[in-house]
């Protein structure tokens, strides 16, 4: 978070924590409403290939609620930090926030109800929210010459929104019409976007900052960063090419390509690891690097959908490993770090003595979390993989169970630190 | 962690040796149920702590709070230079404490009950805030030294350095 660089021209670029603090608390509150989601949906679930009802609609409150929204709240805050740039006005990215998150909820309870109405007003209004934070983002990164190795992310990250904003409005426009003639490709090229593209350039560039700090160890060299943010570009050139026009092996090339960036990555960050400062690795870690594991996997099984390979087994499989192992497994760890983190850094007012982080976190409810995500995310493989729609319930279940932790975990951050700042306050006589 | 500057350099491996001595104090805190029999093995630890303390935290303070951040300040990023200095006025007491209490307890040949809960609860502490200090001058202060200090007053501040943290 470079929280020194925070306090650079501090009135221009530290923001109010309610700003990214709204970001941070819809996702965790709609976390636990995308598995309840998943949870109602799980007897669609065995073969899913797309179709609306609850499971569509628990997939986008994950999507777009948990991690695009965690994705927004974190870049407002660590962007203009990181390349010491203003991002634009606050009234700019709370209005974001207030087109973004009525947007999802609208788009997904459409998706879940199969209205077609809402899913248009819905869908409307989140691409607005993500266009005024493309716009936001973008004029940013436009003032910012160094920083390459995860500006270059950011830029293929900007670019996949603008590709998963028009695939997802065409997406929708087509419900009820059929107007589009492969809707499963594009479906999966939409997935590849947000999920590789936006989400996942998101997170590898932002992890050249923020896993080096909190480790305390050497920065990712920007070659690396430039060197896989390239490939990450042309592997998803090739792989949305390839789906759009039925080429499948274009897109297995860009899965491979996309291998080798992942793997150029992981292996940095490995390298950041080995030569930290701080020995004892954070809890947040477990996640982490379940989610780098589970990186490489869903890319795999992504080629196996790209070439048409059992896709009743593998398009559910891949979503499932894509977006709750790599991804949510991934941001769940960060924003269980970072919110202490912000709270703490924002605290300390009235005595001049920061809250200690230590103060903050709910280990236990962390701990619970971190053990239903995992159980979570093996049981709905397992129910995948024999078509078991009692497996993949109790998978949601425990998701579910994992995710009212986290809001609990969430919560007891807020609470103990206003509790925290209170007992600071010099009494008054 | 943005090293390209000599002074940013030597403020580094003055973390890095900081840190190695925060990380051993954890460690033995960790390691202990009450307050710990002083045998030579953990007087020569706790007098090489007072001693790594003062030295690596005081000085290291002082280097910044005198030389580093006027520079800052004379170019109008004085954000940064509060918040540090801030947070140099809780743990520099933090650190002297620790130190104070380690080295008494070195002359004494032991730790009195409320001295062995005073050296936790003040050891605990100090880690905890003086990693997440360190944290912010390895992401945020070197990278603003890079950033805003030329390539003259750079050697002059490291030479400072030199004379006077060593």
């Amino acid at each position: 978070m470079v929280p020194g660089m925070l306090m650079m021209g501090a009135k221009d670029r530290l923001l109010p924590p309610s700003v990214p603090f709204r970001f941070f608390a819809s996702a965790v509150v709609l976390h636990v409403a995308g598995w309840g989601a998943v949870l109602l949906g799980a007897d669609t679930l065995p073969g899913f290939q797309g179709g609306l009802g609850p499971a569509l609609a628990g997939l986008h409150l994950i999507t777009l609620g948990v991690l695009g929204m965690t994705a927004m709240g974190a870049a407002f805050q660590m962007l203009p930090v990181a390349t010491r740039r203003q991002l634009g006005p606050l009234w700019a990215c709370r209005l974001t926030w207030w087109l973004y998150t009525p947007g999802v909820v609208v788009l997904s309870l459409g998706m879940g109800a199969e209205h077609v109405g809402a899913m248009h007003a819905g869908g409307w209004l989140t691409v607005a929210g993500l266009s005024l934070f493309g716009v936001l983002v973008g004029r940013n990164l436009l003032q910012v010459s160094d920083l390459p190795g995860v500006t270059r992310h950011a830029w293929i990250a900007l670019a996949s929104l603008l590709g998963l904003a028009v695939l997802g409005l065409l997406l929708v426009s087509d419900v009820g019409v059929g107007f589009l003639d492969r809707r499963g490709a594009v479906a999966a090229a939409h997935a590849v976007l947000a999920g590789y593209g936006f989400m996942g350039n998101l997170a590898l560039g932002f992890s050249y900052v923020l896993v080096p700090m909190f480790v305390l160890s050497q920065g990712v060299p920007d070659a690396v960063g430039r060197q896989s943010a390239t490939l990450s570009a042309v592997a998803l050139v090739l792989a949305v090419a390839g789906l759009v026009l039925g080429q499948g092996m274009v897109a297995v090339a860009g899965g491979v390509v996309g291998l080798v960036a992942i793997g150029l990555h992981l292996r940095a960050l490995l390298a950041v690891l080995e030569s930290r400062m701080r020995k004892r690795l954070e809890p947040f870690f477990r996640l982490v690097r379940l989610a780098w594991i589970l990186l490489p996997v869903s890319v795999v099984l992504g080629m196996a959908v790209a070439v048409g390979g059992a896709p009743e087994l593998s398009a559910p499989l891949w979503g499932w490993l894509l977006v709750f192992g790599w991804l949510l497994t991934f941001v769940t760890g960060i924003l269980q770090r970072i919110m202490p983190f912000l709270a703490s850094m924002h605290s300390g007012g009235a005595s001049g003595r920061p809250v200690l982080m230590s103060k903050l976190v709910a280990e236990r409810p962390l701990a619970v979390h971190a053990v239903c995500h995992g159980a979570a995310l093996a049981l709905g493989v397992v129910g995948l993989m024999a078509g078991s729609v009692p497996v993949i319930r109790a998978a949601a279940a425990l998701g579910l169970v994992g995710a009212l932790a986290f809001a609990l975990s969430a919560f007891l951050v807020l609470s103990r630190l206003i509790a925290q700042e209170r007992a600071a306050q010099p009494s008054k006589a | 962690m943005l090293m390209q500057t000599q002074t940013g350099s030597l403020l580094h491996q003055d973390h890095m040796a900081t840190i190695e001595s925060l990380q051993n104090l954890e460690e033995f805190l960790g390691r202990q149920r009450g307050a710990p029999v002083l045998d030579e093995t953990v007087k020569a630890f706790l007098a090489a702590l007072g001693g790594t303390l003062r030295q690596e935290v005081e000085k290291h303070f002082g280097f910044e709070e005198n030389h580093l951040f006027p520079e800052f300040t004379r170019r109008g990023e004085t954000g940064i230079v509060m918040m540090l200095t801030m947070e140099h006025r809780t743990i520099l007491p933090l650190a002297l404490r620790v130190a104070d209490l380690a080295d008494a307890a070195v002359a004494a040949g032991a730790f009195g009950e409320q001295d062995w809960r005073d050296f936790k609860d003040a050891g605990v502490e100090l880690v905890e805030r003086e990693i997440f200090h360190i944290q912010k001058e390895e992401m945020g202060l070197l990278a603003a030294i890079s950033a805003l200090v030329d390539g003259d007053t750079d050697v002059r501040l490291a030479q400072v350095y030199r004379e006077t943290v060593g």
